[in-house]
Parts: C-alpha cells; sequence; structure tokens
C-alpha cells in the first residue's frame, strides 16, 4: 500500500477494521456479529475454526483482526491462536466464559493481544482496533521495507510509519506488539525473504536469546535487526524452525538443540571457514563422507538440510561413520548452510548408498562443466570438472540420481571420484550427528548465505522437473510436495548456472525457502522446510559430495562451489548444496582422514546426491 | 399494548429472569435488525435445546462423565450468559459446581431445575415477543428506561 493508501485507511480507522469473528456457539456468535457491527467493523464470522483458518491462508490481507472463542469442538482456540500468529501474524483476540486466571495465561502466553470475558459487551469491542494499531506500528517500526527496517518506536522515515504514527501517537505510543498489522505490512510489496545462513544465524541467536519458549516474531525481528525483514517472515520462518525442531527432537529439549545447532553451525561455518582456505570456496567434500553414511542418514529426512547432505550419503558414503558434524564443524563455508545440511542428513539416502552411485555424472559433468565455466571462482572447478569428467566417466553408478542430474553433473566428478576413492570419504559420524547436524545444518544453512548467490538459481529452480528427490524420504516435509521444484533445483542450477563461486550465498537459495515458506504453511508441516530443500538437495548431492570428497578437494570444492552457487540454499543450487555437501563432509573428512581437507566445505558436501 | 409489553417485560427482569445483558442485546436492535433480540433468542432456544438434550442423554446412561457434562454445561452457560438468561445461568452454575465435587444427584436435581427455568424463560419470552410485535416493532424494540 502506498503511503497515500496507508493514510486513508487509517483516516477510516478504527471504522471499517476487518474482524474475523469465530465461534462454534451460534447465539453468541450471532451476538458478537452484532456487536461488532454496530462498532462499525467489517465483520465476517464463522463457526468453525477450521473454515477461519481457511480464510485467512486464502488471503492474508484480508482481514486485521481475529476474534475467537477458545473452547470449540473442532479446534482448540489456543492452537488457532497460534497458528494465526505465527501464519500470518495478525493480532488475536481470546473470547471465553471461562474467567479462570490459568486461561488467560494460556492466552496470552500462546500470543493473544487480549482475552475478554463472555459476554462481551460492546464497549470493550470499541476499544479492540487498538490491537491492530499497536501491531502496526511495531510492524511499520520493525518492517518498514523502505529501508530503515529498523525497529524503534521512532522510526519516522517510513512514510507509512509515519502515517501510523500520526494516529498512533495520538493513542498508542507503545513500542512493539508481537502481532504486525497485515494491513500494513501486507500492503507493502513482500519481498521474497531470503533466509541465507547469516540471517537464519541471527534468527536462531535471536531465539536462544529470548529463549526458545518465549521466542516471538516481531521480538525475533527486533533481534535481527535486519532490513526488509517482516514480521511474518520471521513468523513463518519460526513456525518452520520449531516445526524442525520438534521433528527432529521430538519436541524435547528444543532449546539444547537450538543451542547446540547454533553452536554446531558456528562451528562448522568456522571450520568450513578454514577449509575455505584452500578452495575459494568452502566445498562440501562430503560426497565421500556420506558415502557410508547414507542408511543411518536416512533417519532424518524430513532435515531438509542435512538431508541434503545425506543423500550425498547416497553417494556411497558408506563409511560415514565420522559423524559429518564433525565435517561440518570445521566446515564453516560460507556454504554455511550447507554444512549442515550435508553432515548431518543422511537424508534421503533412501535411496541409501546408491545415490551416488546413481550419479549420473557425464550428464551433470557436462553441466558442471558448463557451469563450470561460468563460474568465475572456479577455475578449479573447470580443471576439476575435466577431471571429474573423466571420472564420471567411469561407472558411476548413482541410479538414484538419474533424476538430479543437473545437480548432480557438479557432483559427479567429485562423487566419482570421491566413492572410488574414499570409501572413507562417506561422512563417518553421520548418522550421528544427524540430529544435531540437521539443525546445525537447517540452521547454519539457513543462516549462512554464504551460499552462493544463485546466479540463476531462480531459473534453475524451474528447470528441474519437479521430481523429487529420488530418495524420498519419509520426511513427511511438505517440502517433498512443494519443493518438488526445488529438489532438481540444485541440480539444474548447476547446469544452468554457471557455477558461481560458492562463496556467495545463494540467495535463490534461500528465496527458495521462502516459497515453500508459503507452501509450507499450507502444508502440515512447514517446520521442515529447510529439510525438505536441503534433502532434495542432499538427494542430489550425495554422490557428488563423494567425489567431492575423494578425489579432489578442489574438485569437490569447485564442485561444491558451483553447486551451492546455482542452488542457493535449497533448490536453485544443487550444485551449490553439493560443493556445501562436499565441502563439509570434506572437512570431516579430512579431519579423518581426508588430506584434501582443503575442501573446506566439509559441510556442505551436501551430498548433492545428484551426483 | 405497549404499556402491557413493557410492563411484562420489567416483570422479567424484576423476577430475574432477564438481566443487563438482555437490555445490551435490545441495544443492538435498530432498524437494520429489527428483530434482533427475537432473532437471537430464537437462536438461543434452539442450541440450548439440543444442548438439554445431549445433556438429557449424557445423564440418562448414568455413566455419568462429569467432564464431559461440565463441558456441555459450560457451553450452556456461555449463550445464556450472552442472552442474558438470568436464572438458567444461575443453574448452569450450580450444576457445574456439583460435576466438579462429583455429585451425580445433585447433578441431576439442578438439572431437572435448570430446565423447568429454561422452559418457563421461553415460554415467558415467545409471549413478550408475541406482543411486541403486535403492539409494533418500533415501539417495542426501544428498552425501557
Amino acid at each position: 500500500m502506498t503511503v497515500e493508501q496507508n493514510f486513508e485507511a487509517l483516516d477510516q480507522f478504527p471504522i471499517g477494521m476487518r474482524v474475523l469473528a469465530v465461534d462454534d456457539d451460534q447465539t453468541c456468535l450471532r451476538i458478537l456479529e452484532s456487536l461488532l457491527r454496530h462498532c462499525q467493523y467489517n465483520v465476517t464470522t464463522t463457526n468453525q475454526a477450521q473454515k477461519a483458518l481457511e480464510l485467512l491462508r486464502e488471503n492474508k490481507n484480508k482481514f486485521d483482526l481475529v476474534i475467537s472463542d477458545v473452547d470449540m469442538p473442532d479446534m482448540d482456540g489456543f492452537k488457532l491462536l497460534e497458528l494465526v500468529g505465527l501464519e500470518m501474524d495478525l493480532p488475536v483476540i481470546m473470547l471465553s466464559a471461562h474467567s479462570d486466571p490459568k486461561y488467560v495465561m494460556k492466552g496470552v502466553t500462546h500470543g493473544a493481544c487480549d482475552y475478554l470475558l463472555k459476554p462481551v459487551r460492546i464497549e470493550e469491542l470499541k476499544n479492540i482496533w487498538q490491537h491492530v494499531v499497536r501491531k502496526n506500528r511495531g510492524s511499520n517500526n520493525g518492517e518498514k521495507r523502505d529501508g530503515s527496517g529498523n525497529e524503534g518506536v521512532g522510526n519516522s522515515d517510513q512514510n507509512s510509519g509515519r502515517a501510523n504514527r500520526k494516529r498512533k501517537d495520538q493513542y498508542n505510543e507503545d513500542e512493539d506488539e508481537e502481532r504486525d498489522d497485515n494491513d500494513d505490512s501486507s500492503a507493502a510489496k513482500k519481498q521474497r525473504v531470503v533466509w541465507t545462513v547469516e540471517l537464519h544465524k541471527k534468527f536462531v541467536a535471536a531465539v536462544n536469546q529470548l529463549g526458545y519458549e518465549k521466542a516471538m516474531p516481531k521480538k525475533i525481528l527486533d533481534l535481527m535487526n535486519v532490513e526488509k525483514l517482516t514480521r511474518e517472515n520471521v513468523a513463518s520462518h519460526l513456525q518452520k524452525f520449531r516445526l524442525y525442531l520438534k521433528r527432529i527432537s521430538g519436541v524435547t529439549n528444543q532449546q539444547a538443540i537450538m543451542a547446540n545447532s547454533d553452536l554446531h553451525f558456528l562451528q562448522m561455518s568456522s571450520s568450513l571457514n578454514g577449509l575455505d582456505s584452500f578452495h575459494h570456496r568452502p566445498i562440501p567434500v562430503g560426497p565421500g563422507q556420506f558415502h557410508g553414511g547414507a542408511p543411518p542418514m536416512r533417519p532424518f529426512p524430513s532435515n531438509g538440510i542435512l538431508g541434503r547432505l545425506n543423500t550425498p550419503s547416497g553417494i556411497g558414503v558408506r563409511n560415514l561413520s565420522s559423524p559429518p558434524a564433525g565435517m561440518f564443524l570445521q566446515n564453516q563455508t560460507d556454504l554455511g548452510k550447507f554444512h549442515h545440511v550435508s553432515s548431518s542428513l543422511p537424508l534421503n539416502h533412501s535411496d541409501g548408498g546408491n545415490i551416488l552411485q546413481g550419479l549420473p555424472m557425464p550428464l551433470e559433468f557436462d553441466q558442471l562443466q558448463a557451469n563450470n565455466n561460468n563460474n568465475n571462482n572456479n577455475n578449479n572447478n573447470i580443471r576439476n570438472m575435466n577431471n571429474n569428467k573423466s571420472i564420471a566417466g567411469s561407472s558411476m553408478a548413482f541410479p538414484s540420481f538419474s533424476t538430479h542430474q543437473n545437480s548432480l553433473i557438479r557432483a559427479p566428478n567429485n562423487n566419482l571420484v570421491v566413492l572410488d576413492g574414499h570409501p572413507q570419504a562417506s561422512p563417518p559420524g553421520f548418522p550421528g550427528h544427524q540430529n544435531n547436524k540437521r539443525l546445525e545444518h537447517w540452521s547454519n544453512a539457513v543462516s549462512s548465505s554464504t551460499l552462493p548467490p544463485p546466479q540463476t538459481s531462480n531459473s534453475i529452480h524451474h528447470q528441474f522437473d519437479v521430481s523429487p528427490l529420488p530418495h524420498s524420504r519419509p520426511d513427511p516435509l511438505e517440502w517433498n510436495n512443494v519443493s518438488s521444484s526445488y529438489s532438481i533445483p540444485f541440480c539444474d542450477s548447476a547446469s544452468t548456472m554457471s557455477p558461481q563461486a560458492l562463496d556467495t550465498p545463494n540467495p535463490g537459495a534461500f528465496s527458495r525457502n521462502t516459497d515453500f515458506n508459503s507452501n509450507a504453511n499450507a502444508n502440515a508441516q512447514p517446520g521442515g522446510f529447510y529439510d525438505s530443500l536441503q534433502m532434495r538437495q542432499s538427494g542430489n548431492y550425495g554422490p557428488t559430495t563423494d567425489a567431492m570428497l575423494s578425489t579432489n578437494p578442489k574438485e569437490g570444492f569447485v564442485v561444491g562451489q558451483q553447486k551451492l552457487q546455482s542452488g542457493g540454499f535449497m533448490s536453485a543450487d544443487a550444485g551449490s548444496l553439493d560443493d556445501i555437501v562436499n565441502s563439509t563432509m570434506k572437512q570431516e573428512q579430512s579431519q579423518g582422514e581426508l588430506s584434501g581437507g582443503d575442501l573446506g566445505y566439509g559441510g556442505f558436501s551436501s551430498l548433492r546426491t545428484c551426483i | 399494548m405497549q404499556r402491557q409489553v413493557a410492563l411484562i417485560k420489567q416483570s422479567l427482569f424484576d423476577q430475574g429472569y432477564l438481566d443487563e445483558q438482555f437490555m445490551e442485546l435490545e441495544e443492538l436492535q435498530d432498524d437494520a435488525n429489527p428483530n434482533f433480540v427475537e432473532e437471537v433468542s430464537t437462536l438461543y432456544f434452539k442450541d440450548s435445546a439440543r444442548l438439554i438434550n445431549n445433556i438429557d442423554q449424557a445423564l440418562e446412561r448414568g455413566s455419568f462423565d462429569f467432564n464431559r457434562l461440565d463441558s456441555y454445561m459450560h457451553q450452556f452457560k456461555g449463550s445464556s450468559t450472552s442472552i442474558g438468561a438470568n436464572k438458567v445461568k444461575a443453574e448452569c452454575t450450580k450444576f457445574r459446581e456439583y460435576c466438579r465435587a462429583g455429585n451425580a444427584e445433585g447433578c441431576l436435581r439442578t438439572f431437572q431445575q435448570l430446565k423447568k427455568e429454561h422452559s418457563t424463560l421461553r415460554k415467558k419470552l415467545e409471549h413478550y415477543f408475541q406482543l411486541a410485535r403486535q403492539a409494533g416493532p418500533k415501539e417495542t424494540a426501544r428498552r425501557p428506561k
């Protein structure tokens, strides 16, 4: 919405404020509706929570405020509250006949803006618009896209902020609330947010700081202090993250995990960085590593990030004895993201060890070549590619990766090499670390925006047919469904994208995520989005990583780079993931035995099984 | 006629059948919703009849699932409160207390009472609305101050 529009809306406000009322009791609903109409709000009612969610999801900008009863047969009011807060970031007011403070507390902790007791009086409803305003202010201050992006009540550079402030000044100078005013923020053009590794890192740090239980989008946003990031972005990301954590940790010790993952992530990033020195791009030399680990990695299919790495396990990471995590730790590659992915996720190796084997290297190799050429960073790559090619020629039987051919392309070289050469390459402890890795990876992956910018990642994403990773992991993540497009992206990206220096994180990758977000949200478990993304990719990487790992750290590196670049985070840079995985794997490996530890990306060797 | 209507309404309040909430509802009635109160009342009685049925069945089963009963009653209380059905609401509260105490006997007794109150109220309101309609919608809509 333009400033003018905002202003206009504000002028009218609170008249015409769009409220969604939810209550299973028809009598109460009718009365509520009438009360709200008398306040001159625009009222929509439904007596089913599910229907309410549908309405909200259908168009996030359709409503300003939600009022919901607590006891509803089809869904707990608090649950609805949570979902709305996370997905749409709208202010929600709870209604109940229960005056028990416990309920009120529950409402507050679940993020309700207010808690009203039945019977509701019109006087109370006359004031509920304040919550919208409050949220709006917070969001304006915190998320204005005009570039100031800094939260802070005094943020007046934004037009809307100014307009809002004008109104808000009159009423409530309060600082940020948890909720965002959809009306305002949604009106503004929403950029796809790419959850780069760095960004994710910040996110995780913020969540940790707030305490996992207490982390709310607005606060996280404030802590992150990132321009152009909206609360909605954070909210959806948070939701995914939570789901992700739940998934991998079984909803226990999430905080611990978060802490660990964070740490791990950091470690990984650092390690990768170290390795990076070797190659300008820390390519996760994972392929080899994943070899052995493939099977064990399976368990984490859902961890998108890790998943990817895991898939490389297909690369024949049989020996994933050494915890890939180690690799990641060391691999601080910028791929960051991929780090985790690769190491921890043996995921998708539903294909199992075949992933790597199945790498259609030759094909990919060509593509890789192409990519390599484009890749400025990758002089080595080219060289490597050549090498890889030869390797590729060799019987890389990666059946599983056929789909990922593209992505694998990068990997093939590496993978091949790795596979053959280094059984040990497989990330040893992969399985073990999976959990952690995943978290880390995930966080790493997310945060480390080191992923090479998806140069063509975006385009690449789509190139791949959506066929999800061959190793259809049990990953429930909707990602598989949604991300089908992603799974391949890496591969594609590899092909289409000139393998650019993996150094740069792929925003594309992240962007993918965001795309997913929307999808994911719709899906059951968006949480694993990273996982899913990764998973896919890892599949792609599978073989690659190995290859990367074993033969040439360089190659692996290169490949990884390329991959990373293309894939950006998930989809686009299948290659990058591989690289990352490879590098990460490599790192781990190197720790173990790879001499070429320079792969740096150990973590990312995310075995793009696509190899 | 109107006075009669007003008197009836007043007596309902006086006798405690209705409380302020009912007045609030009347406030909501306007030209756009001329029969708002009546509509809501009808809705209420329909809903509550269903609830009463459920509770009846639950009680008849003799299993006395207090949690379930309590939750039914909570719902009942919610809507009764919303339209200002005072006496009914009071019975609901009593019933819930018995539920919480696990007093089946008390529950049964209270429930009978509740049903009585409920049907009394219904009759009275029906009568009231009927008269009100006869007296002329506009007039009756206004709350006697």
